[in-house]
């Protein structure tokens, strides 16, 4: 694998500034090896940290920035953290060793669990028909099972939670609320249970690094994270209608706050009850793509708007999409420069040419009479909703009541295809994949062999990678032969489910990466030997949602869990992984 | 109102699947509240078709189901030239269409209002 990434790895060398370095052996209880093990360096502010992995030695060595009273961690699932402290200057070098605990108790063991191990135990009466539902609408914006989600509830209490997420846009049918509610009742009890769970070491985990700078508060949603062509990360804020922009050399965080718009607080969705502070804004800002001058084209999930934001100027300006079109969601930008982007509430597909100004929404195949007329009926009844503020009262006429969630077919991710420039886009609910042809509009949908089509990209060849969402896949479309290839994701524990969310392709390696959202990892999928990697999160309740990558081969993201305040840190993050980062460190420091 | 009189075939028909219609209606108002409106209109409406009642009032609610129906349908489907109009018009259309029958009572409208005129066996029967 090394040939793969060497090149890149080379370019990266020389721009890594080290100022606090250490090396030394991780070590389970016994004294052994901790093989895999995450080797994690605090900064003394506690706002950025880096982390690599063990070799099979148990070896590690790390270069980082910074200076001060610094925060050393060792972390393996199935063990306690070891921590220490060090004093470092500005180019400073120590060797610490660092050993991970025994657990003093079984419920201090659970705590250090994934959602994954919590979820496991949940006993559905049939997992096959009860489950999905659950995973489609709980897991989608959330893990279930983490410290803030598991904490013991009678039935009734979670018939609330539920209808709690109802107002947030969960859409689970009457009957499937109240059997999620009647399991999670009984599978949360709070009480310990023996669990294990194995994240894979690799070598190739041995060779990573992982990057990670805390951002915003508590309700902080970051849904989407992208590079730029300045190589600056931007970062759309969604809760807070900001534009979060991370220097990654210097750390610094700058934000940019989206011009005011004269709608009110939820924007088009103000009929919602917006309980825990998200969609706090007026616009949402969701997704992003950059167009050959440079302005950053940002969808508007709340106010059904297209934005501009230009990096030179910082300026906003805003562009309505018009019709009855209702969260504007992925957005890419084809060869010409032409803006495309999924509208999920409304089965629309949004076309902006940036040149002309044109905007043009094209509705796709209804998919059956009943889904058309939940598609159509969907903008309608926010509209009723937006007459009583908070209210949800739309709620109350919705179809998804009885009929749930795959009433409605929610175009959601979207891809150019770089061999002939198509238009593809997965329909999450619907489970279906479609080919736009940009000249003529001509649409073209297959049904995927798993469920829940999340957000696919194109590899360099041509080739359609996307993950099942519903059933812990992957596939892969080839529009050549018109044939689906499919692999199950590998989960760390028994009984688990994997919930791949954020897909990106790197072109020039052609790796596969993967969100695991339920179990706090990313995945790397190799398609020449159709092997997985698995890099465990440092930070517990990792949810990413797009991947993008740097020009020396990082995998960045943000960690989006809804709210950030259950994440870990309770705040947001910036995380980029090099794959390669750990190796060159260990190459730096003579190992 | 003779109730010596024998019902006609069409007032049986238009009530009897107005109930149907209602009740089916009236289930899927269990999960969302806001569909018992249109299912006890529907009911209403049957009742008063069986016992040939109120033609008046059977005929307004037909009448604007069917009208507020046909529009919400129109609107949805072509109506994207209506602008941020397009979707205050198909709102109020929908709330109107719940509030007198729903798009049950607007599918059997047509029949009902053709039944309704001067001189057929349903208009005899409200007389």
């Amino acid at each position: 694998m090394l040939h793969r990434f060497a090149p890149l790895a080379l370019l990266a060398l020389p721009a890594v500034a080290d100022a606090a370095a250490f090396s030394g052996k991780a070590s389970l209880p016994d004294g052994r090896p901790a093989y895999g093990a995450m080797v994690t360096v605090s900064d003394a502010t506690g706002t950025m940290r880096q982390t690599v992995y063990a070799a099979a030695d148990g070896s590690y060595a790390i270069r980082t920035p910074y200076a001060g009273k610094l925060k050393l961690r060792v972390r393996m699932a199935g063990f306690a953290d070891g921590e220490t402290t060090r004093e470092a200057g500005a180019t400073s070098s120590a060797r610490v060793d660092l050993a991970l605990g025994q657990f003093a108790s079984l419920a201090a063991m659970n705590e250090t669990l994934s959602a994954s191990a919590y979820n496991a135990r949940l006993p559905w009466p049939d997992v096959r028909r009860d489950r999905p539902a659950f995973v489609s609408q709980c897991n989608y914006c959330h893990q279930v099972g983490n410290a803030w989600t598991r904490v013991p509830r009678d039935h009734e209490q979670w018939i609330a939670e539920v209808a709690k997420m109802e107002n947030m846009l969960a859409m689970p049918s009457k009957a499937e609320g109240a059997t999620i509610a009647r399991v999670l009742a009984q599978g949360f009890d709070g009480k310990p249970f023996a669990a294990s769970q194995s994240y894979g070491a690799s070598a190739e985990l041995a060779k990573a690094k992982v990057r990670e700078w805390l951002v915003g508060d508590g309700y902080t949603f970051i849904h989407d994270a992208d590079i730029a062509q300045d190589g600056l990360l931007y970062g759309t804020d969604e809760g807070h209608d900001l534009l979060w922009v991370l220097n990654r050399e210097t750390g610094k965080i700058d934000k940019y706050p989206l011009p005011d718009s004269h709608l009110p607080r939820g924007g088009l969705f103000s009929g919602m009850k917006l309980p825990i502070g998200q969609f706090t804004g007026q616009h949402g800002p969701h997704s992003m793509a950059q167009t050959s001058d440079g302005r950053i084209w940002i969808t508007n999930a709340l106010s059904s708007t297209l934005m501009s934001f230009d990096p030179k100027t910082k300026a906003f300006k805003l562009y309505p999409v018009g019709h009855d079109a209702l969260y504007p969601h992925t957005i890419r930008v084809d060869a010409h420069d032409v803006v495309w982007f999924t509208i999920v509430a409304s089965n629309q597909i949004g076309r902006f040419d940036p040149k002309t100004e044109q905007m043009t929404v094209l509705h796709l195949p209804a998919n059956g009479v009943l889904r058309w007329v939940t598609d159509m009926l969907f903008s309608t009844l926010m509209r009723i909703g937006s007459w009583f503020p908070g209210e949800a009262v739309h709620l109350n006429l919705s179809t998804h009541r009885f009929f749930g969630t795959r009433i409605l077919a929610f175009p959601y991710g979207i891809d150019v295809n770089p061999v002939d420039g198509s238009i593809w886009y997965a329909k999450l609910y619907a489970s279906k994949i479609g080919r736009i042809d940009p000249v003529t509009l001509a649409v073209k949908e297959w049904d995927t062999p798993m469920q829940g089509p999340r957000r696919p990209r194109f590899d360099a060849a041509g080739k359609f990678w996307i993950p099942a969402f519903d059933e812990g896949g992957l596939m892969r479309f080839d529009p050549k032969t018109e044939r689906f290839a499919t692999w199950r994701i590998p989960v760390v524990g028994r009984n688990e489910y994997e919930t791949p969310y954020a897909l990106n392709v790197d072109r020039r390696s052609g790796q596969v990466w993967m969100a695991a959202n339920n179990s706090d990892r990313i995945i790397r999928f190799d398609p020449a030997s159709q092997r997985f990697f698995t890099y465990p999160s440092p930070t517990r309740v990792t949810v990413l949602r797009d991947f993008s990558f740097t020009s020396d081969g990082q995998v960045c993201s943000s960690s989006s869990n809804m709210p950030a305040a259950a994440i870990e840190d309770g705040r947001a993050n910036f995380v980029c992984i090099e794959p390669e980062g750990g190796a060159i460190d260990r190459k730096a420091l003579g190992g | 109102m003779n109730l010596a009189r024998k019902r006609p075939g069409m007032a049986a028909l238009v009530a009897g699947t107005m109930a149907v219609v209602a009740l089916l209606v009236g289930y899927l108002g269990l999960s969302a509240y806001g569909y018992l409106v249109p299912a006890v209109v529907a009911l209403i409406c049957a009742a008063l078709v069986w016992q040939g009642r109120l033609a008046g009032l059977v005929r307004v609610i037909a009448l604007v189901s069917m009208v507020s129906g046909t529009l919400l349908v129109l609107v949805l489907a072509l109506g994207d030239g209506l602008g941020d109009r397009k979707l205050d018009i198909s709102a109020v259309a929908l709330l109107v269409n719940l509030a007198t029958g729903g798009p049950a009572t607007a599918l059997v409208a047509p029949l009902l209002l053709l039944g309704l005129r001067p001189g057929r066996p349903l208009a005899t029967w409200f007389a």
